[in-house]
Order: C-alpha cells, then sequence, then structure tokens
C-alpha cells in the first residue's frame, strides 16, 4: 500500500476506530464490539475513551454522524450510527501504510518472534 | 433487580450530565445508550455487574476529567507542559549542582546545616525559565514539523488566543499584588499571614503561601508564551504575538534577576568565606 498523504501517527483509540468503522458504519456499541474482536480481545474501550474521541475525529472531520436508526440485530432502540469520511479513510491509509513500513523494518532486521540471532 | 437497574441508569445519566456542554449535546445520548447496551450484554452473559458498572463510572468519569482539562488548554499544551517539565527540572537541578557541591567542599569545615531552601530556591528560579523558554525554543527548533497530534486541536480557546492569554497572563502577575492592598486596608496582615503567630519559629503554612505565589507568574509566562509557540509550530514568527513576548521576556528577566543576585548574594559562601550570610 502506498500513499502520498503525509499525516502524523493516530492514538491507539483513534487508529482502533477508524479500524472498526472501515468495514461500515457503526452505533458506539458496534464500534466497540468491533474494536474488541479486531483486536482479539486486547482492547477494550470503555463509552469515556470511545466518546472522547469520537468528539475529537467528528471535530477533525475523520468521521461523521449518519441518521439514528434501529439496529435489526438488536432491540428497537434507534441509535446514531458513525461513518468514515474520507479524511477518515486517508488517514487510516497512512497509518497503515506507517505500520507497514515498520514492519518490513522488523522483517529485514529479522526482529519477529524466534527470529532473533539468539533464538537460533 | 429492575429498581436497581433503574437506579444505576440515573445515576449513568446524571454522570454523564457532568459534560462540558458541547460534549453532552452532541454526545451524551449515544454514551446512554452505550452504556444501556453493555449493561444488556453483561446481563444476558450473567457476568458480574457490580465490577462493570464500577469500571464504567470510574472510566467515564475520568474521560469528563480529561474533556473539562483539554477545553482549558488544549491537548498539545498538556503534553508540552509534560514534557517541558521533566527536561527543565533536570536542567535546573544540573545548573544548581555545581553550586551545590562548591557549598558542600567549601564550608565542609564550618559544621553547618546544608541550606537546603536556598538551592531550592536557586532550583525554582531556573525550573521556572526552563518551563517558560523551553517550548518557545522547541518551537524555533520543530517550526513546521511538530505537528504529531493527529486531531487538530480545539481553536480559539481562552489560552491559544493571543490577546487573551496576554490578559490572563497580566491578570497572574498582577493577582498576588492585591495581597499588600488588603495588608495596607488593614484587612489582612501579611506578617501574620506568612510568618504566623509566633514569627520566631518557622510557619511552614506561610513558607508554602510564599511558594505558592511564584506559580503566579511561572503560569503567566507559560501561558502568555502559548500562542508565540503556537505561532512559531505553524513557521510562523518570534515576533508575530509582540505584548505576549514582551510579557514572557520580563517574566524571564525577572526569574533570571532572582537567580543572578542569589548566585551574587551567596558567591562568598560558595567559595568558602567564613560567617557569611
Amino acid at each position: 500500500m502506498t500513499t502520498t498523504i503525509s499525516t502524523p501517527p493516530l492514538t491507539p483509540a483513534v487508529f482502533h476506530i477508524l479500524l472498526a468503522l472501515s468495514s461500515g458504519e457503526r452505533h458506539g456499541y458496534g464500534i466497540m464490539k468491533q474494536v474488541e474482536a479486531d483486536s482479539q480481545g486486547k482492547v477494550t474501550m470503555g463509552p469515556g475513551t470511545l466518546y472522547g474521541s469520537l468528539k475529537r475525529m467528528l471535530d477533525a472531520g475523520l468521521v461523521k454522524e449518519s441518521d439514528k436508526r434501529v439496529d435489526p440485530e438488536m432491540d428497537d432502540e434507534r441509535r446514531i450510527y458513525y461513518q468514515l469520511t474520507g479524511m477518515g479513510a486517508e488517514a487510516l491509509a497512512a497509518e497503515l501504510a506507517r505500520y507497514q513500513r515498520i514492519v518490513t523494518i522488523a522483517q529485514q532486521r529479522k526482529l519477529f518472534p524466534k527470529t532473533f540471532a539468539y533464538d537460533v | 433487580m429492575m429498581y436497581e437497574q433503574k437506579a444505576v441508569h440515573r445515576l449513568y445519566r446524571k454522570l454523564v450530565n457532568l459534560y462540558p456542554s458541547g460534549f453532552k449535546e452532541r454526545l451524551a445520548e449515544s454514551m446512554q445508550q452505550t452504556f444501556q447496551d453493555l449493561w444488556n450484554e453483561k446481563r444476558q452473559t450473567k457476568k458480574e455487574l457490580f465490577g462493570f458498572v464500577l469500571w464504567t463510572f470510574i472510566e467515564t468519569a475520568i474521560g469528563i476529567f480529561r474533556e473539562y482539562l483539554l477545553l482549558i488548554s488544549p491537548g498539545d499544551v498538556m503534553q508540552t507542559i509534560l514534557k517541558t517539565s521533566g527536561s527543565s527540572a533536570l536542567i535546573s537541578f544540573l545548573l544548581t549542582l555545581p553550586f551545590m557541591i562548591m557549598e558542600v567542599v567549601n564550608r565542609r569545615i564550618f559544621n553547618e546545616d546544608f541550606p537546603v531552601m536556598l538551592f531550592f530556591v536557586m532550583w525554582l528560579n531556573l525550573f521556572a525559565i526552563g518551563l517558560i523558554l523551553l517550548p518557545i525554543m522547541r518551537g524555533r527548533r520543530t517550526g513546521n514539523h511538530d505537528m504529531a497530534n493527529p486531531i487538530p486541536t480545539q481553536k480559539n480557546t481562552l489560552l491559544t488566543n493571543p490577546r487573551s492569554a496576554a490578559m490572563i497572563s497580566i491578570a497572574l502577575i498582577l493577582a498576588p499584588g492585591i495581597l499588600p492592598l488588603l495588608n495596607s486596608v488593614g484587612w489582612l496582615s501579611l506578617d501574620r499571614l506568612f510568618n504566623g503567630p509566633n514569627p520566631e519559629v518557622a510557619y511552614l503554612p506561610g513558607q508554602l503561601m510564599s511558594l505558592g505565589l511564584i506559580l503566579f507568574p511561572i503560569a503567566a509566562g507559560i501561558i502568555a508564551g502559548r500562542p508565540i509557540v503556537s505561532a512559531l509550530r505553524a513557521g510562523g514568527s518570534l515576533f508575530a504575538h509582540p505584548i505576549n513576548l514582551i510579557i514572557v521576556v520580563v517574566i524571564s528577566f525577572l526569574f533570571v534577576s532572582g537567580v543572578v543576585s542569589l548566585i551574587v548574594d551567596q558567591w562568598p559562601c560558595f567559595i568558602g568565606v567564613p560567617n557569611c550570610d
């Protein structure tokens, strides 16, 4: 993946929210569950962190609110959904490219588990 | 069980209502909905509800605290202050260290107590200079490259607007001046306030208050310097906000004067002159 966009590194919370929204719009609880699934349960985000990050992401134009509607898989409560904006998708792509560069460097230096010189 | 659920939800609604108004209007409803969803999930999976409630309340309370902090001072300001304070503390200590060594080496034959307060005041003055000037120096060095915050910070807060920052700084500088004023009209006894009922005995609250007063000009310098740092980071000039720059220079000069006068005053002691004070 290559990108020419130069954006600074994202915070872990912002990165996970963008990643969760990359597969489609979600409401707050849906984002939490997706983050948990994406991280194999290693990242648990509480409402304070989630909505604090969402507020700043809304302000920055990385995500936007969709109309309120009912989640067919849940109860009949109407929920606000959040979705990625073009800028959010670009920020996520830039972050993933950054990760990829780091992974490439780590591979070149044989830094992955069981590839350290002393493990051989 | 139903009553318990209602009480917890009511409490959570009250907690969420503590968020700043802008945040509350936009996200409070969603937060309560999410809390309800999490509650339902825990209940369905028969997980421990008390632990969940406790964790969520604490996590949300921390979130509220953070939002207010960001409201008072944008995120990068907090980071800058935290980053700067460590460097300032270390540099100040390293600058104070030679004088401490001189004191120890040259006065060891006199069997005097080590003047902790003297070196603390010297360190504090240097620390204050560092806190005020280091962000500006870093801003000049980094220019446009120090944009590590992924989310643009809140604009037009009281502390980022040069004019309001300058006014707050001036107010902070003048604030301690109210004490002599109250003293002159007889509403307050400065002597009693700082020296306590018995001037012969060291009065800790008075000493703490004296130290607290030093925080006013430090805060004033940091606040006045904030718009300068922003301008420098954006590639602007050091002289973009002349009033703020004047305030920073004046406050820094006062602290530098404090250090220089301490060194000049105590120099005989540092070089081992007997009976110095």
